[in-house]
């Protein structure tokens, strides 16, 4: 079975290939089974080798790992990149979520895309990016990921401005690119840095070679982990480079949920667990890590109290999640980082479809203000949102984000580095969260309807919804606190990927701290939600009229943008930019190039002279080329 | 001579044989679908008869030939590269209004069966025996359509062949009077050593050099190039493009092999100066021109510049490298003649104007796909062959430290991305500029309405497999260098 595994990449490859040379012929069943398909047989194969996987490792622990080098694409000297794919514990997790929640996403894009023009080419990207994502996480060589890392990120362009006759889309686009490109940038300087000091790209050799060679702490760890940091920022939207996020919600709504919730901004993620070794080289970087997702996650959730859009929303809250994947990250907590990742995964793709959902019905209104009473009018749609609502929020007991968040914070308590206030900042925002959360499903689930649903959902966009919605609850299972465990900690997330992720803390002794702050986060997230209920539902006036006031007005203006850190980077790089292009107009540094291209163009000129079409020329230059050769021959000797 | 003679032969006989069998088949009955037919088999059959002869290999026929692994490797090389010009001439001799369509193909196998001689020769009498059967066979096939254009370039071809051949043959007669033997094995013994101080055989060599210069189009023999191409029908510029320089190339390469270039510093600096010369002259040429045959003429003299480079290199990357960029230049200049062969239109008006491209992709997005990808591959841009034959070039002439022509390889890359760019922003711009620049495929593919001439079955199905083996080459390399290591390590 486990030799199957080149299939995963291949079958949404092969599905991409088809679509893009065939699909402007393709009638859109057709399309839609390729595109749905070839990911579906993706997730069934990943699912076959996961089982195989599973019980060789149970049968022989050694073989933790399984390595399939497909072919050495270029072999000059040491340079030697292989198409080599690794699967271990990690890459496993990653390629069952990526292929199980993106098909299930393909299945609901089959009927929320009916009515978008480009159909098949919707589907085209779809699958080119699952697969750049597959060979991101499956690839055991930096060069092969950062193929899937450009891969996805040109996918995510692609789809983000997917509407491209509305030119904001575009710009939308343009800006998630570019932003992202400020990461990829690092990270590429990462690779060489490591490539030149180490001599390998292979991610298990320059692991080992960086453990053995270099010390902890000393300048090279560091510098190559911080680049690697930043295009990990790049990549999964924290701070500070988030602004790109919020913005690429222009893309349809399950592009929104399959690339920037469930999969590619969760990519950083990826790559800091997967280099982890070196981080754990670099104390510095690690505590950095950690600050970046604490801050990123507090300056998110509030902005996500304020936003209007319900897709705007999910987004804030998208970025403040990841900041509590980083937060786990920065600590050690490796396994409950990964953890977050899959819980997240699940429950943002479900508040994301629904809301797409919910947007359709409404005929496209973003705007929650202008919504409410769905709970009525389509039943379903509202409980499966609310499942995803009340994993988000932490729900206690019921929810997998409870059981995700909860390990992340008693990792962070447990902590040696500011374990306290890094604590505290993700209890802050484990309030925030639920605020919003009910926020949301207040405004737009309750109160009066103001415009009737007119689309109902059929079986291919419930079935993902009821599925996701499942996976929402009990998906916090494989990873339950000490104090619930039954059963030995291998049958866990954590004890699964604790070959590949060293745990974090130490257990022995500390049930009953970890029983008591998961019940201080179980209070704080109730207290949450019944401040939701207080204020938007209960005595929505109290909150119109904080908001109607002086200072409410500036503070909502200040979080509504994000923090105004697209005013700061407008006032600091893109208008200085505008100014300097502008003053630029006859482009001074072009005069270079277009120096060069002159005088290429006057040799065109010069030479085209000498094709006169003259058979006597010609038989004249043959003579004159036959001297030049015998004297240079002759004379040169 | 034994019958392990002739089995080691059997790629010659055959591919000769093919083409007296087409004679005959059209002798009692003419039918352009059969010539055809039979073309293509007797190709393949002497394509697969290669592996009747590998185990014979490394064999001396006569004094005149020599079977060996190079040999095989090329004329594989070679009646692959015919079989392809053969299906894509098909569907374009089918649009044509000529009353004589089948005598193309005995055209093309005789010159097919000229070009293996030369790959497989190892005398100076074979050599130019095999270089006149290959193109007196192309003096007929670039004037074959016989309209004005074509017969001019025909003749043209045929005068200056005619003196290029003339300082050929006067270098050959000149090494023979220096050394008394036309053998390459026998010159290359004597050559050791003294006589590569001595000025007549110095130049008796820069003489073949140019005789061999104008057949592999390189600078200052270039002039013919473009004119010729243009006239020909577009199949047969691929072939004059492809399987001619390549078989010549092949001889060029295993002589100076045997006589080793790198012991006389003065011809190693004259094919220097050829190559640098050829990629600046092709790819500045190529610049603005706006005659899509006359570019990829243009392209393919900056091409050998840059196979030369690779040919002055020394070690063993060097054959490895000249034939990895021969195979990808074979299918690339193929696929793009091919295109411009199965775009021809009813009557065989071909679409030569670089105009004429724009908006192809919206309504051939296929096609328009196909000629990006060979543009790309002959610009280099990585996933395609021509990358990797690039990569290899590069990386053979710096293990030699032939710095000075590597960077002007890199400066005229730079220069040639524009002119190949060029022609895709062209296809993918124009009319439905707009439409298209969502994305090319989908919805709009349809709207730009239904292509004015369908794609023949025969060159469309020549193109896909080109492209496909472009991409396969360019992604996994590892089969084709292992075939090419296996073939020819009998020259390194």
């Amino acid at each position: 079975m486990l030799k199957l595994l080149w299939l995963i990449p291949a079958l949404p490859f092969a599905g991409f290939l088809m679509l893009s040379l065939f699909g402007g012929r393709m009638r859109r069943p057709a399309a839609a089974v390729i595109g749905v398909g070839s990911v579906g047989l993706s997730a069934l194969v990943s699912i076959l080798v996961a089982a195989d996987f599973i019980l060789v490792a149970q049968k022989n622990p050694s073989l933790r790992v399984y390595t399939q080098t497909l072919w050495t694409w270029i072999k000059i000297g040491a340079f030697k990149p292989g198409i080599l794919l690794y699967l271990d514990a990690l890459s496993l997790v990653m390629t069952l979520v990526v292929t199980v929640v993106g098909f299930f996403i393909h299945l609901y894009s089959a009927q929320f895309m009916e009515e978008s023009e480009g159909y098949s080419r919707f589907f085209a990207y779809m699958n080119l990016f699952v697969g750049s994502m597959l060979v991101l996480v499956l690839s055991g060589n930096l060069l092969l990921l950062y193929l899937g890392w450009e891969g996805v990120g040109l996918c995510s362009y692609l789809l983000i401005g997917f509407w491209y006759r509305e030119p904001a889309n575009g710009s939308a686009a343009i800006k998630a690119f570019v932003v992202t490109r400020v990461g990829d940038t690092a990270l590429a300087i990462g690779l060489f840095l490591l490539f030149m000091n180490i001599g390998s790209l292979d991610i298990q050799t320059v692991m080992s070679t960086a453990a053995l060679r270099w010390q902890t702490g000393g300048a090279l760890p560091t510098l190559a982990a911080a680049l690697l940091l930043g295009g990990a920022v790049g990549k999964s939207a924290q701070l500070p480079l988030q602004t790109w996020l919020p913005d690429a919600m222009a893309g349809p709504t399950p592009v929104s949920a399959l690339i920037h919730a469930a999969t590619m901004v969760t990519a950083g993620v990826y790559l800091i667990a997967r280099t982890h070794v070196l981080f754990s080289m670099a104390p510095a970087v690690e505590l950095a890590v950690a600050i970046i997702g604490a801050a990123t996650l507090l300056i998110s959730s509030t902005s996500a109290i304020v936003q209007r859009d319900i897709k705007r929303v999910l987004a804030y809250s998208t970025i403040s999640q990841i900041g509590y994947m980083f937060l786990a990250l920065g600590v050690g907590a490796w396994s409950a980082a990964i953890f977050h990742l899959v819980t997240h995964a699940f429950f943002k793709a479900l508040l994301f479809l629904g809301a797409g959902v919910v947007i359709s019905g409404h005929g496209g209104e973003h705007d929650m203000f202008r919504m409410g009473g769905v709970r009525k009018q389509s039943p379903f749609v509202f409980w499966t949102f609310l499942a995803g609502a009340c994993s988000l929020s932490a729900l206690p007991l019921v929810t997998a984000g409870f059981y995700s968040k909860g390990m992340i914070l008693f990792d962070v308590w447990q902590s040696r580095q500011a374990g306290f206030w890094l604590w505290a900042a993700g209890l802050i925002g484990a309030f925030l969260t639920s605020i919003y959360t009910f926020r949301m499903v207040f405004l737009t689930f309750f109160g009066e309807a103001k415009i009737a649903m007119t689309k109902k959902p059929d079986l291919r966009e419930s079935v993902p919804l009821a599925v996701l919605a499942f996976l929402a609850i009990v998906g916090g299972f494989i990873g339950l606190p000490h104090f619930l465990r039954i059963g030995s900690l291998s049958l866990s997330l954590p004890g699964f990927l604790s070959s590949v992720l060293p745990p974090s803390v130490q257990i022995g002794g500390q049930r009953e701290t970890e029983l008591l702050l998961e019940t201080v986060a179980s209070i704080i997230a109730l207290a949450g939600i019944y401040l939701a209920y207080f204020f938007w539902l209960a005595a929505p006036e109290y909150s119109r009229e904080m908001s109607e006031s002086r200072a409410g007005k500036a503070i909502r203006r200040f979080l509504f943008s994000g923090w105004g850190f697209d005013w700061l980077y407008g006032k600091l790089f893109v208008s200085p930019y505008k100014r300097a292009a502008s003053a630029n107009r006859n482009d001074v540094i072009d005069l270079v190039y277009s120096f060069m291209a002159g005088v290429n163009r006057f040799f065109h000129y010069g030479l085209s002279l000498s094709q006169t079409g003259k058979v006597r020329l010609y038989a004249a230059a043959i003579a004159l080329g036959a001297a030049i050769t015998i004297s240079i021959a002759v004379l040169s000797r | 001579m034994g019958p392990a003679d002739l089995f080691a032969a059997l790629p010659l006989i055959l591919a000769a044989a093919s083409s007296v069998a087409v004679m005959l088949v059209i002798a009692f009955y003419r039918n352009h679908g059969l010539a055809a037919f039979v073309t293509l088999a007797g190709l393949a059959v002497s394509f697969a008869s290669i592996i009747v002869a590998a185990p014979y290999a490394p064999r001396k026929v006569t004094g005149l030939l020599v079977i060996d692994g190079y040999a095989l490797f090329f004329m594989g090389l070679i009646f692959a590269g015919t079989f392809a010009v053969a299906m894509l001439a098909h569907g374009y001799l089918e649009k044509k209004l000529l009353a004589e369509r089948e005598e193309f193909y005995i055209l093309l196998l005789l010159a097919a069966t000229g070009a293996a001689v030369l790959a497989a020769s190892a005398h100076f009498a074979s050599f130019f025996l095999g270089l006149e059967t290959l193109s007196v066979s192309l003096y007929a096939l670039v004037s074959y359509t016989g309209s004005e254009k074509a017969v001019e370039a025909g003749v043209k071809y045929l005068v200056l062949a005619a003196v290029s051949s003339a300082f050929l043959l006067f270098g050959m007669a000149l090494v023979y009077a220096q050394l008394g033997t036309m053998e390459f094995s026998g010159i290359a013994g004597m050559a050791l050593g003294a006589y590569m101080g001595d000025p007549v055989f110095l130049g008796a060599l820069a003489l073949i050099a140019a005789g061999v210069g104008f057949k592999l189009a390189v600078a200052p023999f270039h002039m013919w190039t473009p004119d010729v191409y243009e006239g020909a029908p577009a199949p047969v510029s691929a072939f004059v493009a492809t399987v001619s320089k390549g078989a010549v190339f092949a001889l060029f390469l295993r002589y100076f092999a045997m006589v080793d270039i790198h012991q006389s510093r003065s011809l190693v600096l004259a094919v220097a100066v050829i190559s640098i010369g050829s990629m600046f002259i092709g790819n500045l040429l190529a610049l603005l021109q706006n005659n899509v045959k006359r570019i990829l003429a243009y392209s393919s003299i900056a091409h050998l510049g840059y196979l030369l480079v690779a040919f002055l290199a020394a070690g063993a990357l060097r054959v490895t490298a000249s034939a990895y960029y021969l195979v990808s230049y074979f299918i690339t200049m193929i696929g793009a003649f091919g295109v411009v062969t199965v775009l021809a239109g009813k009557g065989g008006g071909e679409m030569e104007d670089i105009e004429d491209y724009r908006g192809l992709a919206a309504g051939r997005p296929v096609i328009a796909a196909v000629f990006s990808a060979m543009l790309f591959s002959l610009a280099g841009i990585p996933l395609t062959a021509g990358f990797i034959g690039k990569f290899y070039v590069m990386a053979a002439g710096a293990g030699s430290s032939l710095w000075t022509l590597l960077i002007a390889l890199a400066v005229n890359s730079a220069i040639g991305l524009y002119y190949y760019v060029r022609v895709i922003v062209i296809m993918y711009s124009g009319r439905e500029a707009e439409a298209v620049a969502g994305g090319g495929g989908g919805e709009t593919a349809l709207a730009a309405g239904a292509p004015e001439a369908a794609v023949p079955f025969g060159g469309g199905l020549a193109l896909a497999g080109l492209t496909l083996a472009l991409v396969w080459f360019g992604v996994y390399p590892p089969a084709l260098l292992y075939i090419i290591q296996k073939m020819i390590h009998s020259l390194m």
